[in-house]
Parts: C-alpha cells; sequence; structure tokens
C-alpha cells in the first residue's frame, strides 16, 4: 500500500496565497472526492502536487511514501507514479500520439518496451475508450473534440499505471454516453494499488464513481471532510450551509471566466 | 505527384567528378558533370557525391518521373554547385543530405529551373555538424511549374548556419512553397531568409512559406525572414516566421507524462523536424534521419 500525504499545504500564486493549509492524506485503494466553489483552490492543489512551475509551495509537505514529492522535479513525480488528468489538455502538433505514449511509457520502464506488446496495450485502450482507431497516428490531441482529449487522459492513465490519480474535471466537455465509457473505465482501474483524488462539478460521475471520501474546499483549505452522503448534500444544498459552520467563503468569481482559478495556468493552448 | 517506389537497386557514387561506382538504369546517364535522366520507366536513384569543389547538374528531361536521394561527403569543405533543370511535365522528388559531420565550411549553391507543369518536391536535411552558407534558388520558368522546399535545420554548438531559398515566378499560374523549419542550440548561429518573387504579368500565382525556428539556449541567435516581393494583382501569397523559445506548456504536459525536459524537447524537435523525410518514400533515410535528430537532445 502507498500513502500519499498532504501536510498544512500553502500555495502561491504570484504574490497570491491560493492554499492555506491544506491537510490531506490519501491510500491506494480510495477515492477521494474534493468539492467546492469555484476559485476555491481544488485545481490549484492537483497541479500543486504535480509540480506546476506557476505554484509556488511557500509552507508544508506532500510526501508519496515518505519521499518528499516538493523535492522532485515533474518528471520524476510522474515516473514515482503520480498522474494529472488535465482539466486542459495541451495540443502539440507533429508529436504522434504513438510516439509520445511509447516515450512515456519508456520513461518508467529499464528496457524499451516491445513494439507488439506496446500495440496491443494500446489497441485495448482505445477499444476500452471507444476511441478512433487511427489515434495512434493522429497527433497529440490536435484537432480532438474536448470530450476526445479528456479519454486520452484517461488512456494515458490507463497505460501509465500510476499509483497515485489526479483528475481534475476529466467528466467537462463529455457528453453522457462519453461520461458512462470514461466512469466505467475510471471503475475498471479501482484496485488496490491505485488511489484517486477526483474534482468535479456534476454528481454524476460521482454516482458512477462512488468515492470513499469526500472533502469541501472553502477558501484554500479543507473544512468539512465525510463520506458519500456529502455529495448529495452539496448536490441537494449547494454550498451555503457550509457557511453555516462558521466558514468565511472566498468571493466566487465564476462567471468572469469559465474555469477556476486554479486551473488558469495550464489553459492556455497555443498551437503553432 | 509521382506515386515512384524507391528502390536502392540504382546509384551512382561521384567522387572529384569521376565515377567510382555506380549501377544506372538504361535511361540515366552521366556525363561530364551532368546526370541526364531520360523519359522512360519511373527512376529512382541514390546519388553519392564525395568532393572537395565541385559541379553537378541534373538533367530531367520532359515527362522524366523520378526519386533522388543525394547524400553528399565533403570531407575537406569546400563548395558545391548543382544545376537541377526539370523538362515540361517532369516529377521530381529529391532529398538532400550531408553525411559528413567535420564542423567544415561548406558552401551550397542550388539553381533550378523548372519548364511548364514540371513539379519539384525537394527536401533538404541540414543537421549535419558543419559551418554552412546554402543558397537555393528555383525559377519557375514555364506555366503551371510547383516548386515545394522543406528544410529541416539544426545549428548546435558554436556553428554557424546561413540558407537563402529563392523562388522566382517568371511564368503564369505558377506556384512556389517554402517549409523552413529550424533547432539553434548552444551557441550556434542560424540564419534562413525566404524569398519569394513574382514580377508583373505572372498571374495566377501562388508564394507562400513558413520559416521557424525553435531556440533552446539563451546564448544562441536565431532569425527568420520572409521577402514576398510581388509586382501583380492576381496572385495568391503568404508567410509565416516565427523564432522563439519551446512553449513550456507544450514541456510541462510532456513532463507530467515522466518524460525529462531533454526527452520532451527531443519529441517536439522530432514532430517539427520530421516531415522533410516524406519527400521520398525510404525506410533506411528514416533511420538515418531519426539517428541524426538524437544529438537534438544531446
Amino acid at each position: 500500500m502507498s500513502v500519499l500525504k498532504i501536510k498544512d499545504l500553502h500555495v502561491s500564486v504570484g504574490d497570491k496565497e491560493i492554499l492555506k493549509g491544506v491537510n490531506l492524506t490519501i491510500n491506494t485503494g480510495e477515492v477521494h472526492a474534493l468539492l467546492g466553489p469555484n476559485g476555491n483552490g481544488k485545481s490549484t492543489l492537483l497541479s500543486a502536487i504535480m509540480g506546476h512551475p506557476a505554484y509556488s509551495v511557500t509552507k508544508g509537505s506532500i510526501t508519496l511514501d515518505d519521499e518528499d514529492v516538493l523535492a522532485m522535479s515533474v518528471d520524476e513525480r510522474s515516473r514515482k507514479g503520480l498522474f494529472l488528468g488535465m482539466q486542459y489538455p495541451q495540443s502539440i502538433p507533429g508529436v504522434t500520439n504513438s510516439d509520445f505514449l511509447k516515450a512515456a511509457i519508456n520513461a518508467r520502464r529499464e528496457e524499451p518496451i516491445r513494439l507488439f506488446q506496446f500495440i496491443k496495450k494500446l489497441d485495448k485502450a482505445i477499444d476500452e475508450l471507444e476511441m478512433n482507431e487511427d489515434l495512434a497516428h493522429r497527433y497529440l490531441n490536435e484537432g480532438f473534440s474536448g470530450g476526445e482529449k479528456k479519454r486520452n487522459e484517461i488512456l494515458q492513465m490507463k497505460l501509465l499505471e500510476p499509483k497515485f490519480a489526479l483528475l481534475d474535471e476529466i467528466d467537462s466537455g463529455l457528453d453522457v454516453d462519453a461520461l458512462r465509457i470514461v466512469s466505467e473505465s475510471i471503475n475498471n482501474m479501482r484496485n488496490d494499488d491505485l488511489g484517486m483524488v477526483i474534482v468535479s462539478h456534476y454528481d454524476r460521475l460521482y454516482e458512477n464513481i462512488r468515492p470513499t471520501h469526500v472533502h469541501i474546499l472553502v477558501d484554500g483549505q479543507i473544512v468539512v471532510d465525510g463520506g458519500y452522503e456529502l455529495i448529495k448534500k452539496v448536490n441537494e444544498e449547494g454550498f451555503e450551509w457550509v457557511k453555516e459552520l462558521g466558514v468565511t467563503f472566498k468571493e466566487e468569481e465564476k462567471k468572469i471566466a469559465p474555469m477556476s482559478l486554479g486551473s488558469c495556468g495550464a489553459k492556455v493552448t497555443r498551437d503553432e | 505527384m509521382s506515386n515512384v517506389e524507391l528502390s536502392y537497386d540504382h546509384y551512382i557514387v561521384i567522387k572529384d567528378n569521376e565515377v567510382t561506382g555506380s549501377s544506372l538504369p538504361s535511361n540515366v546517364s552521366f556525363n561530364e558533370n551532368t546526370l541526364t535522366f531520360e523519359i522512360g520507366a519511373p527512376i529512382s536513384l541514390h546519388v553519392i557525391l564525395i568532393y572537395e569543389n565541385t559541379k553537378i547538374h541534373y538533367d530531367f528531361k520532359d515527362h522524366v518521373h523520378a526519386e533522388i536521394i543525394e547524400s553528399r561527403a565533403c570531407h575537406a569543405g569546400g563548395r558545391l554547385e548543382r544545376e537541377i533543370s526539370l523538362g515540361k511535365d517532369a516529377h521530381v522528388n529529391m532529398f538532400n543530405e550531408i553525411v559528413s559531420d567535420e564542423n567544415n565550411e561548406l558552401q551550397f549553391i542550388d539553381e533550378g529551373s523548372l519548364d511548364e507543369n514540371a513539379l519539384l518536391q525537394i527536401g533538404y536535411n541540414e543537421l549535419s555538424d558543419n559551418i554552412i552558407d546554402g543558397q537555393y534558388h528555383f525559377k519557375l520558368t514555364g506555366e503551371g511549374a510547383q516548386a515545394k522546399v522543406r528544410m529541416a535545420m539544426l545549428s548546435r554548438k558554436d556553428e554557424k548556419k546561413h540558407y537563402c531559398v529563392h523562388i522566382e515566378h517568371l511564368a503564369r499560374h505558377t506556384t512556389g512553397i517554402m517549409d523552413n523549419y529550424g533547432v539553434v542550440k548552444d551557441e550556434a548561429r542560424l540564419t534562413v531568409d525566404g524569398i519569394g518573387t513574382i514580377n508583373k504579368g505572372y498571374n495566377g500565382s501562388a508564394a507562400h512559406q513558413t520559416n521557424k525556428i525553435i531556440v533552446f539556449d539563451e546564448k544562441c541567435q536565431a532569425s527568420a525572414n520572409p521577402y514576398l516581393y510581388i509586382d501583380e494583382y492576381d496572385v495568391t501569397a503568404s508567410h509565416a516566421a516565427a523564432v522563439g523559445k519551446m512553449d513550456e506548456d507544450h514541456l510541462y504536459y510532456l513532463q507530467t507524462r515522466g518524460l525529462t525536459k531533454r526527452q520532451a524537447m527531443q519529441l517536439i524537435t522530432y514532430g517539427y523536424l520530421e516531415p522533410v523525410i516524406h519527400v521520398v518514400d525510404n525506410e533506411m533515410l528514416q533511420e538515418r534521419f531519426q539517428e541524426a535528430l538524437a544529438k537534438v537532445g544531446a
């Protein structure tokens, strides 16, 4: 069993503090849902765990089986078993999915994967996610619809077999069928050697996946912990009731931008 | 575009103007620096040049279909002048590579001319470790002639490379397209000038160019300069030039999947330079190109 432990984590972007002391422990085998109003730090938390350069950790610690994650480069974190399924995956012209996936798989192996084995693995994943067979030869996410990009994130997760998967609004932009396929695929991956943290605004994904732990993140801190019943409560009542617990809300910044504040660092797409 | 299946059965080795080995098809001959291609079966030919200073004339007669790979070794440095002429309806795909990496000073001069409805697709593998000045000039002299130029350039360490690609439209309904892609590293310099000229009266012509250079390191210098000289209204023309660092978001994305920064850069560079090899369809060439690219990440 592996443990991802986040202790008193403070994270800033520029001189703005977004996370103000997050504590969270995830064991493999568990699925944690992270809820909270827009702009309160959910995406920031996931990006900080992965090591996005725009987020600076000013205090606190992240450890993976007692190893200091904060001392690792982004690629090291990945090779140690962390995976971030992104809200806005990049499109990279000129790089084929097949070359990219092979390079990513080989990055965590001593011996490069045999071509036959790779193709078999890839075909199986493509099949399960009901993606187009020409995926391998297409450029990475280029010209992909929003839904295809998200499926491609799950496909990568499947092939890279992380210990901990952080899924940032992996269901946004998915139609009903795609959502079913993605959540089935995530459920199929569930096992005692995989822990997950899922951020979503929709209860449908959670309904399908049934997280084991639920947390509400408000103004850079986790203010409520619970089980699946929390999701229902938020779904019916919103977040207003959390205020009654004595929590001050950060002003919501929704409507200004169609994304949560924390994800803006990864948002820019620049083709060509 | 010709769908010629390339084989390496046919080749010619020319060392300082002397043929030292060859297996030529019946419709190809070599005489006094001129390789003549006559109409007949489609031609696939590997030309190997070993030289110091030399001239060569590729003379593609009317209706010839040919796919050429030229590999050059210039161990002492020097100058190579080529004349490439395409007759009416000649379709030629040509790939050029430099196989000597010895930091020599090399000069390349190409003068091309394309007659009516001739089509030249030409690719330059400019990844070698040398100091290079390349002047590539193509004249579209016949109506409907088309020249498509693709370059993959790498300048690294303390190399200096300068290229000028000029497509000149001298007839109506001609098309000139160039895609010049480069990478510059360490303390090297790379300059590419793309020139498209359409003179008055040559209506219905199209001149398009893209010049892009990725800058790896602080101390290198890059410049991509597009020029369009157009004196005719009824034409289409476009140019794009970009010199810049690799997209940080692209690198981050690949790093989150476990690739080191260098591996990520190499993968992106490969995708960026690789299209040049599709000028011809040859597996051996692809392998050689992959090997040459490995030094981008070094």
